[in-house]
């Protein structure tokens, strides 16, 4: 089973659905044996990308290479279709074929490259035992649990080695506990095939936890590339913070003389001083940073190492949420919410001491 | 084992050899096979100079002014059907709201039976309640007569039996047409009625009428539309009491000597541009905004516990199935068995010559196995076509698909009287000699159940999901590999369905059949009602029975083909 893995270009790619623009104008590149998540809520284009770079959906104009050569390219007038680009893909619905066995639905990509019989059985035991449904084979395929089905599917898009393994969202109808636990096998899988991957969701948690690098998107266009930790803790703008997590946004005005060691410094309305990163971000003299919620650290007594970014507040109201408790607090006229792992003894009326890294305190591009 | 795209860059270009010439091919052709009759038919009307003359040697609008002349049959038309209608919403509101809201007993096998009436058709019923109920013979005023009565205690031959034997037929229809909607509404709209005080009556009132009412509306425009077009009922019953509708009224014109075409013609565009007219509004009532209750979303709908009644919803529901089913296919059996029809049961009264004599006139045998013939040609042909169709209009995105599905869906619009008109005119000038010839039956067939097919395949294909045949794609399954074993085997069951109700449509077609059977090519349909005015009732009743026997034989030699061919087929 071994097959290199592709790289995959994508340029200026626009995608229309009659008069509608679904994908406006989209670059990026994946590398080969890299693992990409197109994320982003519904709508804005991602699974379009993903259909296109399939050869599902042809796009208006643009380009696509796949391992150096074009699939797609409206200047040479070149559209492959989809069944001859030699990639694989795992759709949302499953479209686990019910009128076939389990066995059948896998070996389909085998037989439709006529590989000999003998050659078909090991393979499809093979996958399947990688999904761990090795006993199932003869089973109908319309008998199966949505879990099961899923796992058909993984096994039936990667049995016959393409060189580009597409997921469509292929995690969003099984439930949360399935869900992550198909997270990880996933991911696992996907370091055991040595294979390339796009892979389409609107969860924040999946794209995290199996990705590279991720493309947060929205209406048809990229709003931010980076590795997952640059997107979560990094966001580029008021979009990628809100739809990466919960972010607080603290707005306010530069204050340039205060700026020392790199940082910036901004000076909210109530008069509270906050110094941050600028990641190399522009910034003019009024300036929004954002600040994950789960950065933030109360203390009860005065934390001795902060220098800077120490606020009193008090505790308004608390949510306990299981795996943190959520508090919202009054600070400098405002709402600040925070959110800690640990069930520590604060109450809700208590006087705390806020602070948090000026590195989690991040200047967003407006 | 690698497959990479370069070796496709080659022939990049798609395969697809341009999806416009493939749509303007199959627009064009399916604009032949519809538009060109109705064109003939609308150029018959315009003709003023003599009747006979083709093509016309002038034209004008003299026609359609002198339809004055025929106000009365157009005033029997819209009793008939106004009657019918009001009558048959009522039998499927009645019964659409008693199986699917009550705890009526034999719910689920009632459900089943309410599709019975339309397999019986308005020929059978028309027949049947002929026997039962006409002014002279009918075993009911024979009775009545027995028990002293003077003439005649109820009188089939005018339009309120005519009424009553189309809504018996329409009213499963109808039946069908609610019932779907009361099942479809969220039965949580009613529940909050009731959480936020309301009582039973006015819940009913304000909140389960309005929402049902749009499909009860588009249910009677629906009928209604069915209704002005209908034919073999009006045939039947309303020729011996020389009471014409529009459709029997253009028969006679086409058919009498000498035939006044042109007259014709008009009467079959006026009535056309009417049904269109109701199926424009029928299509606007069922797509508006208001028609909110079908969310597509699986309810399990409240049923209603209504005690003792129970029962005597239990008898409505047994007498619709027995005037509608079980009462006329009796008496067309007992009738079958009898030398001279007679109400009371005589030994020396029963006969198997009926059956002799249909068998062993040569007329009847060639009919019946024309029919078949042609039953089993326009459904085998139809399927195909039509499941091309279905996938090209709902599958390919081909541009133009939405054009292309409103004129195949043309037919439903137009009575198959009226088409078959048009499509004689159509064909008698076609170069290729096909008018009377079984080819022309055979292509009229094709065309008048292009929406029956349409609906029924498409129906199927519309619950593929499109990733199914995508996954396939994405296999590298090519084009032909993926219709032959995904798109396929995934469809047979909508295509032997399908299969199964062209093959029965065909072979008991009427409206269409009775103006283009020629001398060398007639089928049973027209052949029964040939045999209804000139032959004997009984003898006319086995000959009925005998199409009724001969397509169940057919029916069951496909079944068990289909059987073994799909466990040969399956794993």
């Amino acid at each position: 089973m071994s097959v290199s893995p592709a790289s995959i270009e994508v340029r200026d790619l626009v995608v229309r659905y009659g008069t509608v623009a679904a994908v406006r104008g989209v670059t990026f590149t994946v590398g080969a044996g890299e693992h990409l998540t197109l994320l982003g809520p519904s709508g804005c284009g991602k699974t379009t990308t993903l259909r296109a770079i399939a050869g599902l959906e042809r796009p208006a104009s643009g380009e696509i290479r796949i391992g150096g050569s074009p699939v797609f390219s409206s200047s040479a007038n070149v559209n492959i279709p989809a069944e001859r680009r030699g990639l694989s893909m795992v759709f949302q619905s499953y479209a686990i074929w019910p009128h076939m066995s389990v066995f059948d639905n896998v070996a389909y990509g085998l037989r439709v490259r006529k590989r000999p019989e003998a050659e078909v059985t090991t393979r499809v035991r093979e996958a399947l035992d990688l999904v761990q449904l090795g006993d199932l084979g003869a089973r109908s395929a319309s008998k199966l649990s949505g879990g099961q089905q899923q796992r058909v599917a993984l096994a039936r898009a990667f049995v016959f080695s393409p060189s580009v393994l597409l997921f469509d969202e292929p995690l969003s109808n099984l439930d949360a506990k399935l869900r992550a636990e198909m997270r990880v096998e996933l991911k696992e899988l996907q370091r055991r095939l040595n294979i390339t991957s796009v892979y389409v969701t609107h969860d924040l948690e999946e794209a995290l936890a199996i990705s590279d690098r991720i493309i947060v998107m929205r209406d048809g266009v990229i709003e931010q590339v980076g590795t997952p930790g640059e997107i979560y803790d990094r966001p580029r703008n008021t979009f990628v913070a809100d739809f990466v997590g919960s972010a607080n946004l603290i707005r306010g005005r530069r204050r340039p003389d205060l700026e020392r060691d790199g940082l910036v410094v901004l000076e909210t309305a109530a008069g509270a001083l906050v110094h941050g990163t600028a990641a190399g971000r522009p910034a003019g003299a009024e300036a929004l940073m954002a600040v994950r919620t789960v950065r933030l650290r109360l203390d009860l007594a005065r934390p001795a190492a902060a220098s800077v970014n120490l606020w009193s507040a008090r505790i308004r109201q608390r949510v306990f949420q299981g795996d943190f408790t959520q508090y919202h607090l009054d600070w400098e006229g405002r709402t600040l919410i925070v959110r800690l792992a640990a069930a520590e003894p604060l109450a809700e009326g208590d006087e705390v001491y806020v602070s948090v890294d000026p590195r989690y305190c991040v200047l967003l591009e407006e | 084992m690698s497959t990479t795209p370069s070796e496709g860059s080659a022939r990049a270009r798609s395969w697809w050899p341009g999806p416009r010439l493939v749509s303007l091919l199959v627009g064009g052709g399916a604009a032949i096979l519809v538009l060109y009759p109705i064109a003939y038919l609308i150029q018959a009307s315009l003709s003023v100079g003599d009747p006979q003359a083709r093509p016309p040697e002038a034209y004008g609008l003299d026609n359609f002014t002198g339809l004055g002349r025929y106000a009365h049959i157009l005033g029997n038309t819209l009793q008939v059907a106004a009657v019918a209608t009001v009558l048959a919403v009522m039998v499927g509101f009645v019964m659409g709201w008693i199986l699917s809201r009550t705890n009526v007993p034999g719910r689920a096998a009632f459900e089943q039976l309410m599709a019975l009436p339309y397999y019986v058709t308005p020929l059978m019923g028309a027949l049947a309640w002929a026997i039962i109920a006409s002014p002279s013979s009918g075993y009911v005023n024979q009775l009545w007569r027995v028990l002293g009565g003077e003439g005649h205690l109820i009188d089939i031959n005018s339009s309120w039996g005519i009424a009553w034997v189309m809504a018996l037929f329409e009213g499963s229809v109808a039946f069908v047409m609610i019932g779907a909607v009361m099942k479809s509404m969220d039965p949580s709209m009613e529940e909050a009625s009731q959480v936020l005080g309301a009582g039973r009556m006015r819940t009913m009132l304000r909140i389960t009428l309005p929402l049902v009412l749009p499909g009860v509306l588009g249910a009677a425009v629906y009928v209604f539309a069915e209704m002005l077009g209908s034919f073999s009922a009006a045939l039947v019953l309303g020729l011996p009491a020389r009471f014409y509708v529009v459709t029997t009224a253009m028969y006679q014109l086409v058919s009498q000597y000498p035939p006044r075409f042109p007259t014709a013609a008009a009467m079959g565009v006026s009535l056309f541009a009417v049904m269109f007219a109701m199926v424009w509004i029928y299509r606007r009532i069922i797509s508006s905004g208001t028609y909110v209750t079908i969310t597509g979303k699986a309810f399990r709908p409240r049923v209603m516990d209504v005690g003792a009644l129970r029962w005597p919803f239990f008898a409505i529901c047994l007498a619709y199935l027995v005037v509608a089913v079980i009462l006329p296919v009796l008496t067309i059996v007992y009738a079958s068995f009898q030398h001279l029809g007679a109400v009371a049961p005589r030994w020396s009264n029963f006969t198997l010559a009926n059956y002799a004599t249909a068998l062993s006139l040569d007329a009847v045998r060639s009919a019946l196995w024309n029919s078949l013939l042609l039953g089993f040609a326009t459904a085998s042909i139809g399927i195909l076509l039509m499941g091309f169709l279905s996938w090209l209009i709902y599958r390919s995105r081909l541009p133009g698909a939405g054009a292309i599905e409103y004129i195949l869906m043309f037919p439903q619009a137009v009575p198959r009287l009226v088409f078959a008109f048009g499509m004689m005119w159509a064909w008698l000038v076609f170069p290729i000699p096909i008018y009377g010839t079984l080819w022309l039956l055979l292509i009229a067939y094709l065309t008048v159940f292009l929406p029956l097919g349409l609906r029924t395949i498409s129906g199927v294909i519309l619950q593929i999901d499109r990733s199914l045949e995508e996954s396939a794609q994405m296999c590298g399954a090519t084009w032909g590999y993926r219709l032959r074993t995904v798109t396929m085997p995934l469809l047979k069951p909508g295509l032997v369905a399908a299969w199964l109700l062209l093959f029965i449509a065909s072979v008991r077609e009427l409206g269409a059949s009775i103006l283009l059977i020629g001398p060398k090519s007639k089928v049973i349909t027209p052949a029964i009602v040939e045999a209804w005015f000139s032959t004997s009732t009984e003898l006319t009743a086995a000959m009925a029975l005998l199409q009724t026997l001969a397509v169940a034989i057919a029916l069951a030699i496909m079944f068990a083909v289909a059987r073994r061919a799909v466990q040969a087929g399956g794993e």
